[in-house]
C-alpha cells in the first residue's frame, strides 16, 4: 500500500520511495528511506503530517502516493 | 597580520544555526523558524577574535542540490573550502541531523559538531554518547544550547583551534581521516572511482567527489570533465553494486548512510522510554491549527489581527502613522501623557491644545462668514468690474453695522455636516465622560451648533489667532520643521529651500511615513514565522494554491507583500519548485503594499465617500488577480506542467525570542528604509527638477508648472492613457512618477493639478478628473486601479529582474504586470462608461477585445507538456 492510504494515528514501515528524482533525493535526506518507521500524526484534505525520526514533515497526496509502505 | 581563519556554520534548517551565529558574532542576522530563511551566506567576525570569520550558510538537509539554498551552500563548501566546519546538530532529532553530518565529514575538512538544544535533551531524559559519535565521524563533538547561550563559544573556539592545527600538522598532500560508512561492495566501487579521479580534485575531498560520481551527480561529472569512455568504465562498478543490492546507486548511498547512523545511534543514543510515541505539545497544537474545519478560520482570524494592528482606523498602526507623518517627520508633536495647557498669556491661557483649536475653529468660521457677508453687502448693485474682491483694510462702520452672517457652523472634517454643540454644564460633562449621548438636560447639547455673527461678534472673533502648538505642554519639533527652520536660519534662497523641503525631504518623508505600518506587518509576520505557525500556513494553503500553479509556500511572500513588495519578492526564494517560485515573484506584488494604501486612502476620501467598500475591494481585486493570473499563467508554455510534490518540515512550536523577532523584522524593514535613502532621495530630486524647470532651465513658480519639462513629457505620452479615461499630461505625469515609488502618485497629482479650480488640493484633484472625463468617478477609479496593479515601484522591479534570473524572464514578469494593470483600468473605465450611458466607441471595442483575450487565457484548456527552462 502507499502512504496516502494510511489514516491518522497509523504506523508503517517504508518499503520504497518512488517519484521524481529530485523529490526522492530530498525525501531521502529528510529520512524517508526503506526500513524507516513513519506515523501519520495529522491529515487535512489528503495532505498529511508525518512523524519521521523526531521531526514532523508535511507532504501532499501526490507525494504520499509515491511512498510505498507496510502497515504495522 | 595573522592570516584570517574561515569557519563555516552548517546544519539543518531549524537547528538553531542562526541563533548561534548571532551569539558568536553579535551581528544583526535573520533568524527564522521557517525552513530555509537564510538564503545567502552571511559573514560575521567572531567576538574577541578579529582574525576569525564565521560564515553562516543556509540551513540545508543534504549536499545534493535540491533547492536554491542547497545549491548555494554546496557550492560554497566544496569550491571555496572554509578552514573548518562548525556543524550544528539538533540534539532532539539527532538521527536525521546526522545524515547531513556524514556528508560534511566526507569533505575532509576539520569539523566540530555542536549538538544543540542540550537543555531540552536533558529535560527529556535522553542521553547521547558524544565520544562514540566523535570516533565514528572523525570529528570533535560538544554539547551546546544556543538559545541559552551555553557552549557555543567553546565550540567555535575549538573549531578555530582545529583549523590552525591542521595547517601546521598536515602539509598539503596528507590525506585526512574520513569515515567509511558503506558496505563492502560500495566501498570497493568508491575506491575505484577515487583512483580514477586522483589529481583532478582536491586531495582532502576526494572521497566526497567519488561518492557523488557513484551517485551519478550530473553537475559533478560535468565539472570534473569525466569523458564518456572513462565513465563507462566506472559505470561497470556502479552497476555491479546496483545489481547486487537491487536498488539504484543514489538510494543505496542514502539507505546505507541511514543504516550507518542507525547502528551508531543504537549504541550512542538512549531515549527516555516513557516519552516514546506520546504526542508532543506541537502535535496537540497542530490538531487544532491544521484541523479540517478550524484551520482556515484560525488563519483568517490571525490575518484580521494583523489587519487591525496595521491599518484599521484608530488601531495602533494608524495612530503611529499619524504621529510619524504629522509629528515626527512633519511640524512636531506634543509629548504624550503630559498636560498640554497653554503657558503663555493670552486668549488660550490654561486651555488644552485641542480645546484651543476648537475655540479657534469656531471664531475663524465666524470671521470668514462675516467677511463674506460684508463683501457681498459692499458689492451690492455694483457692476462686475467695480466689485471688491478682497477684504479692505478699513471697514466701513456704517455698512458693517447692518451686516449679519447667518447660519455659521464649523464643518465636521469627515462628513461636512455642522459639528454638534457641547455645553459645559455638569450634567452633560458627566454623560460625555461615561460615553453616553448627551441630551435631555435642555441646554441644547448634541444639536447642530449653528449661530449668527454680527459686527460686534466679528470684532471679537478677529482677536483670536491660530493657537501656536509650541505654547502648549511639551512640544517636540518635527524633522520637517527643523529642516525648514535650519534653512531659514542659514539664509538660503527659495530655490534651494524648495529643492530640499519639497523635493528631497518631501519624498523621503512620505516613504518614511509608512515605516510604522510596514513595521507592524513585518513584526507580526516575524512572530508567526518564528513561533512555527507560518510553516503550518503553507501546509494549510497548499491544496488551494496548487490549483493556481502556486505552492503553499507562496503565501508567505504574499503576506509580506502587504507591507512592502521588495522583501516579498525575495521571500519567494524559499520555494524550491522553479515554476511556482517564478509565478510567486510575478504575482506577489499584486497585493496592495503599504505605499499603495496611500493612493487608495486618498481616492477613497475624495471620490468614494459613499462607496466605503471601494477601498476594501482593492485587496479583493489584488487576490482575484493572483488567482486568475495564476490560472492563466499556468496554462502558458512558460509555466505548464504539474507542480506535484509538496514536502515541508514543520518545526516544533516554540515561543519566539524578542531578539529573534526583532532581528527578523529589522532585516526586512532595513531594506525598505534604505530604499528611501538610496533610491527615493535622488529620484525625488530629479522629479522636483523636471517639475520646477523648463527646457531652458529657468526656475518656475508652482503655478507655472505648465511650462515645465514634466508637462511636456506628460503631454507626449498622454495618448497612452486616453482609453483609460485620464489621458492628460497630469494623469500621465502622476502615473510615471508613481513608478519611482507608488505613494508619489498622490504627491505628484497634488502638484500637477495646482492650476485647477477649488480651495484645497483635494478639490483641485476632483476638478481635474471632472475636467478630463464626463465620468470623473470612473476616471478616478481607473487611475487608481492602473497605479495599483501595474508593475510596482522601480526598486521592486529591479528585485523582480534579479529574482527571475534572466532578462527574458524579467521582461516576461514586468510585461505581464503592465498588461494586467492596463487591461484592468481599460475594462473598468470603458465598461463603466458604457453602463453609465456614455455611449459606444472604438475604445469600447478595444476593451471588449482585451476582456475576451483575458477570459480566453483563463478558461482555455491547459497544455500538457512542460517546456524545459
Amino acid at each position: 500500500m502507499t502512504l496516502a492510504e494510511m489514516k491518522e494515528g497509523e504506523r508503517a514501515r517504508i518499503v520504497r520511495v518512488g517519484g521524481e528524482e529530485a523529490v526522492k533525493r530530498h525525501l531521502g535526506a529528510l529520512g524517508f528511506v526503506a526500513g524507516t518507521m513513519v506515523r501519520v500524526v495529522g491529515e487535512s484534505y489528503g495532505n498529511q503530517i508525518l512523524a519521521v525520526h523526531e521531526s514532523r514533515i508535511a507532504v501532499n497526496d501526490a507525494t504520499a502516493r509515491d511512498i510505498e509502505v507496510d502497515k504495522v | 597580520m595573522e592570516k584570517s581563519v574561515k569557519i563555516a556554520l552548517a546544519g539543518n534548517p531549524n537547528s538553531g544555526k542562526t541563533t548561534l551565529f548571532n551569539a558568536l558574532t553579535g551581528s544583526e542576522q535573520y533568524v527564522g523558524n521557517w525552513p530555509g530563511v537564510t538564503v545567502e551566506k552571511k559573514d560575521g567576525i567572531l567576538v574577541g577574535h578579529k582574525e576569525v570569520v564565521i560564515q553562516d550558510l543556509p540551513g540545508i538537509y543534504s549536499l545534493s542540490p535540491y533547492s536554491l539554498e542547497e545549491k548555494v551552500s554546496r557550492r560554497f563548501l566544496v569550491e571555496e573550502g572554509p578552514d573548518a566546519i562548525l556543524n550544528i546538530v539538533d540534539g532532539t532529532n539527532i538521527e536525521r541531523n546526522l545524515f547531513f553530518s556524514t556528508q560534511l565529514a566526507e569533505l575532509g575538512l576539520p569539523m566540530v559538531m555542536a549538538v544543540n538544544m542540550m537543555d531540552v535533551v536533558k529535560k527529556n531524559g535522553d542521553k547521547i554518547d558524544f565520544d562514540r559519535i566523535a570516533k565514528a565521524l572523525r570529528c570533535e563533538v560538544v554539547g551546546i544550547s544556543a538559545l541559552k547561550n551555553e557552549g557555543g563559544r567553546e565550540a567555535a573556539e575549538k573549531a578555530v583551534e582545529m583549523a590552525k592545527k591542521t595547517v601546521v600538522e598536515k602539509g598539503p598532500g596528507k590525506l585526512p581521516d574520513v569515515p567509511h560508512v558503506f558496505s563492502g561492495s560500495v566501498e570497493h566501487a568508491i575506491a575505484h572511482i577515487e583512483e580514477s579521479i586522483q589529481g583532478k580534485v582536491p586531495a582532502r575531498s576526494i572521497r566526497w567527489y567519488a561518492i557523488k560520481i557513484f551517485e551519478r551527480d550530473r553537475d559533478i561529472i560535468k565539472k570534473l570533465g569525466i569523458g564518456v569512455g572513462e565513465m563507462k568504465h566506472l559505470e561497470e562498478h556502479i552497476r555491479d553494486c546496483e545489481k547486487e543490492l537491487g536498488d539504484d546507486a543514489e538510494s543505496i548511498i542514502t539507505n546505507q548512510r541511514y543504516d550507518f547512523i542507525k547502528r551508531l545511534m543504537d549504541k550512542s543514543l538512549a531515549l527516555n522510554e516513557k516519552r516514546k510515541g506520546k504526542p508532543t505539545m506541537s502535535d496537540r497544537i497542530d490538531k487544532v491549527v491544521t484541523h479540517r474545519i478550524l484551520a482556515l478560520p484560525i488563519f483568517i482570524l490571525s490575518l484580521c489581527v494583523m489587519w487591525f494592528l496595521a491599518v484599521a482606523e484608530k488601531g495602533p498602526g494608524t495612530i503611529l502613522t499619524d504621529w510619524a507623518n504629522d509629528g515626527f517627520l512633519g511640524d512636531g508633536w506634543h509629548l504624550p501623557f503630559s498636560t498640554h495647557e497653554c503657558r503663555e498669556e493670552g486668549k488660550y491661557k490654561g486651555m488644552e491644545f485641542e480645546d484651543a483649536q476648537g475655540v479657534f475653529a469656531r471664531n475663524d468660521a465666524s470671521k470668514t462668514a462675516w467677511e463674506e457677508a460684508y463683501l457681498e453687502k459692499l458689492n451690492e448693485g455694483k457692476a462686475d468690474a467695480e466689485k471688491v474682491e478682497e477684504m479692505p483694510e478699513e471697514i466701513d462702520e456704517k455698512v458693517a453695522a447692518g451686516v449679519v452672517a447667518k447660519g455659521v457652523f464649523v464643518e465636521d472634517e469627515e462628513t461636512g455636516e455642522p459639528l454638534a454643540k457641547e455645553c459645559d454644564c455638569e450634567n452633560c460633562a458627566k454623560k460625555r465622560e461615561s460615553g453616553e449621548e448627551c441630551e435631555g438636560c435642555g441646554c441644547g447639547c448634541g444639536e447642530p451648533d449653528i449661530w449668527d455673527v454680527d459686527f460686534a461678534a466679528y470684532k471679537a472673533a478677529k482677536e483670536f489667532e491660530e493657537p501656536d502648538p509650541k505654547q502648549f505642554g511639551v512640544w517636540v519639533p518635527g524633522v520637517g520643521a527643523l529642516i525648514t527652520e535650519g534653512l531659514e536660519k542659514a539664509g538660503v534662497g527659495d530655490t534651494v529651500k524648495s529643492l530640499v523641503v519639497d523635493g528631497a525631504w518631501g519624498g523621503v518623508a512620505t516613504v518614511l511615513g509608512f515605516v510604522p505600518v510596514i513595521f507592524i506587518v513585518f513584526l507580526f509576520l516575524a512572530f508567526l514565522e518564528d513561533c512555527g505557525y507560518m510553516a503550518r500556513v503553507a501546509f494549510i494553503m497548499d491544496r488551494l494554491l496548487r490549483r493556481f500553479g502556486l505552492s503553499g509556500k507562496s503565501f508567505i511572500p504574499m503576506l509580506v507583500g502587504k507591507g512592502c513588495g521588495v522583501p516579498a519578492v525575495m521571500a519567494a526564494r524559499a520555494i524550491e519548485n522553479e515554476r511556482a517560485r517564478r509565478m510567486t515573484v510575478i504575482l506577489a506584488t499584486f497585493v496592495p503594499c503599504g505605499a499603495k494604501t496611500v493612493i487608495i486612502a486618498m481616492f477613497a476620501a475624495l471620490f468614494f465617500r459613499e462607496q466605503w467598500y471601494v477601498a476594501a475591494m482593492m485587496d479583493v481585486v489584488g487576490i482575484a488577480i493572483i488567482i486568475l493570473g495564476g490560472i492563466a499563467l499556468k496554462k502558458t508554455r512558460f509555466f505548464a506542467g504539474e507542480a506535484s510534490s509538496f514536502v515541508l518540515e514543520l518545526p516544533a512550536y516554540h515561543m519566539p525570542t524578542v531578539s529573534g523577532v526583532w532581528h527578523h523584522t529589522w532585516n526586512r524593514l532595513k531594506g525598505y528604509i534604505l530604499k528611501a535613502g538610496l533610491v527615493i532621495f535622488p529620484a525625488c530630486v530629479f522629479l522636483w527638477f523636471v517639475m520646477h524647470f523648463d527646457w531652458s532651465l529657468n526656475l518656475l513658480a508652482d503655478e507655472e508648472i505648465e511650462k515645465s519639462i514634466l508637462h511636456d513629457f506628460g503631454t507626449w505620452i498622454a495618448w497612452v492613457f486616453k482609453p483609460l479615461g485620464f489621458g492628460s499630461w497630469q494623469g500621465a505625469a502622476a502615473s510615471v512618477s508613481a513608478e519611482i515609488a507608488k505613494e508619489q502618485a498622490t504627491a505628484t497629482l497634488k502638484l500637477v493639478t495646482v492650476g485647477m479650480e477649488g480651495a484645497s488640493s483635494g478639490a483641485h484633484i476632483q476638478n481635474f478628473f471632472a475636467s478630463i472625463s464626463e465620468f470623473p468617478k470612473l476616471a478616478a477609479l481607473s487611475f487608481m486601479m492602473f497605479n495599483l496593479f501595474v508593475p510596482p515601484c522601480m526598486v521592486a522591479i529591479a528585485v523582480t529582474f534579479r529574482e527571475m534570473g534572466s532578462q527574458k524572464w524579467g521582461w516576461l514578469a514586468i510585461g505581464f504586470q503592465l498588461f494586467v494593470g492596463y487591461a484592468l483600468a481599460l475594462c473598468v473605465y470603458q465598461f463603466g462608461v458604457l453602463f453609465a450611458g456614455g455611449g459606444f466607441g472604438v475604445c469600447t471595442v478595444m476593451a471588449a477585445l482585451v476582456f475576451l483575450v483575458c477570459l480566453w487565457a483563463v478558461v482555455r484548456p491547459a497544455r500538457k507538456a512542460a517546456v524545459k527552462t
